[in-house]
């Protein structure tokens, strides 16, 4: 399974997590940060957990290039 | 000759509050994500927009959003919400780059500053931007001759933004400088993925970098091996041929820095613009200005390209040359206001009769003094240690939330 984890409130909108993993990103046209799709909010923090594993490479890329590093990819 | 208006960065509440402290006639200050600084962890919410305005409206000091990043579709909405809320805040002016945030600070009749990534570098698109905005900043790259022939122009063609006044000119006066052409730079995007486009710099240009051709393998000796990282810029020496340019706003870079640094830069470039205005700006005001300025954080200092330098001149260190530097001592408890005498609790460290105290704090600000009195868990005694609870006479009141440090000497390494 993998486990997607983003700290929303300090993104800074910048789009590269959207560009490399379209289907679990997408940008907020509210508030301009990203959006994880299909994720549950804890205190800011925002899972979503998948049992396909084809996803883990496209967020594993999305959260290496991320400049603020708040997203974090396990899989378990 | 009119007073130029010193303008400073607030990066929180304690360096809003040195600024407004110690002369600022205005603050620079980003929300949220959309501007330069939006990697640091301590930018201001929306939500103290109406804080900010208050306090500074209270010292008739003017206020400006920063709103200066690249923007994208998904950011319009947010773009239209700060500029609403800055609006609703009184906020007088939105620093912007991007066209959509111009147009919607017009809009919604919001003042609008060019901000330096526009690059304006003749008259001809001051005129053209004249149509949108009252106070532009020049290119980082023009010589005080060329901002002269600018301001005259502005003069003389009576170049006149919407308020209906003169079209006016600001430039850098002090701080980082860096390799890129006015703040458009793409390096940290290019190594890190970091976009400073998008306020997200990570400042690798600060680096030691070698230069090998490749051909031979031929490494270039260097004597210095920082060759993309500019000393900072100082103005202060030249205070007098920056203000004969006809400028009308000086601003002071560090939206990142400490409260301290705050405090001690704009007292000294207050210092400067009014010694300027009452003519008695002298060599030997300029030489303990310049040893203010050393005591926080510097790269060491140059006059960047205001004087016709082709190149800059490179610092010779990663970090700063400041010959000062902040330890941590304590926390505040109590201030009783009658006696004027504040509590603290030592958390580590020591402090004693003699030393240079520095208490800051986001309605405190950044306020430094010597310690000439000083009572040790109520004994008269000359160190307190760590544990102890220490009191000691202030002219300036402090909170339960204030942070006391004691400033000592910085060794720099070079
Ligand atoms: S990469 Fe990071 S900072 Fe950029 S939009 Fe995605 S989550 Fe936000």
């Amino acid at each position: 399974m993998v486990v997607i984890t983003l700290q929303r409130n300090k993104c800074i909108g910048c789009n590269y997590c959207v560009e490399l993993a379209p289907n679990q990103f997408q940008m907020s046209k509210k508030d301009g940060k990203s959006v994880l799709l299909h994720a549950k909010d804890k205190k800011g923090f925002f899972t979503a957990k998948s049992n396909d594993d084809i996803i883990f490479d496209a967020c594993d890329k999305a959260s290496k290039a991320c400049p603020v590093n708040i997203i974090s990819v396990k899989n378990i | 000759m009119q007073q130029i208006e010193l303008m400073a960065p607030a990066g929180n509440f304690e360096s809003l509050q040195a600024a407004l402290d110690n002369g600022a006639d205005s603050v620079y200050f980003g929300v949220e994500q959309l501007n330069m600084r939006a990697r640091a962890s301590i930018n201001f919410t929306l939500d103290d927009l109406p804080e900010i305005s208050k306090r500074c409206k209270a010292k008739h000091v003017r206020t400006y959003l920063t709103l200066n990043t690249i923007i994208y579709d998904h950011d319009l909405s947010i773009v239209k919400t700060l500029v609403k809320k800055a609006k609703e805040a009184d906020i007088t002016a939105v620093i912007a780059m991007d066209q959509a945030v111009i147009a919607c600070a017009r809009e919604l009749g919001l003042e609008v500053h060019i901000s330096t990534q526009i690059n304006i570098t003749n008259i001809e698109t001051v005129k053209f931007y004249a149509m949108f905005a009252d106070t532009m900043v020049l290119s980082r790259e023009l010589s005080l001759r060329q901002v002269k022939k600018i301001t005259e122009a502005i003069e003389k063609e009576q170049i006149k933004g919407p308020s209906g006044k003169l079209v006016e000119i600001e430039v850098f006066g002090h701080g980082a400088l860096c390799m890129a052409v006015s703040g458009k730079c793409y390096m940290s995007l290019h190594s890190q993925n970091s976009s400073a486009n998008r306020g997200a710099c990570k400042q690798n240009c600060r680096k030691k970098y070698t230069v090998i051709d490749q051909e031979t393998g031929f490494e270039m000796e260097l004597d210095n091996e920082y060759i993309m990282s500019p000393k900072d810029l100082c103005t202060i020496d030249i205070l007098d041929q920056v203000a004969e340019s006809g400028i009308k706003v000086l601003k002071i870079e560090g939206r990142g820095r400490a409260p301290e640094y705050v405090a001690r830069v704009i007292k000294c470039y207050r210092n400067a613009i009014d010694s300027l205005e009452n003519n008695t700006y002298d060599k030997e005001k300029v030489v303990s200005w310049m040893q203010e300025l050393e005591k926080v954080y510097n790269r060491g200092f140059w006059n960047g390209y205001y004087l016709g330098q082709k190149l800059g001149e490179w610092s010779n260190g990663s970090g700063s040359h400041a010959t000062q530097k902040k330890v941590y001592i304590g926390k505040g408890v109590h201030f009783y206001t009658k006696a004027k005498i504040g509590e603290f609790k030592i958390d580590a460290y020591d402090v004693s009769i003699g030393d240079t105290i520095l208490v800051t704090g986001p309605t405190t600000g950044a306020k430094e003094m010597e310690v000439n009195e000083m009572l040790v868990n109520d004994e008269k005694l000359l160190t307190g240690s760590k544990g102890d609870t220490i009191t000691i006479p202030l002219e300036f009141r402090i909170r339960p939330s204030d942070k006391l440090y004691k400033i000592v000497e910085n060794k720099v390494e070079v």
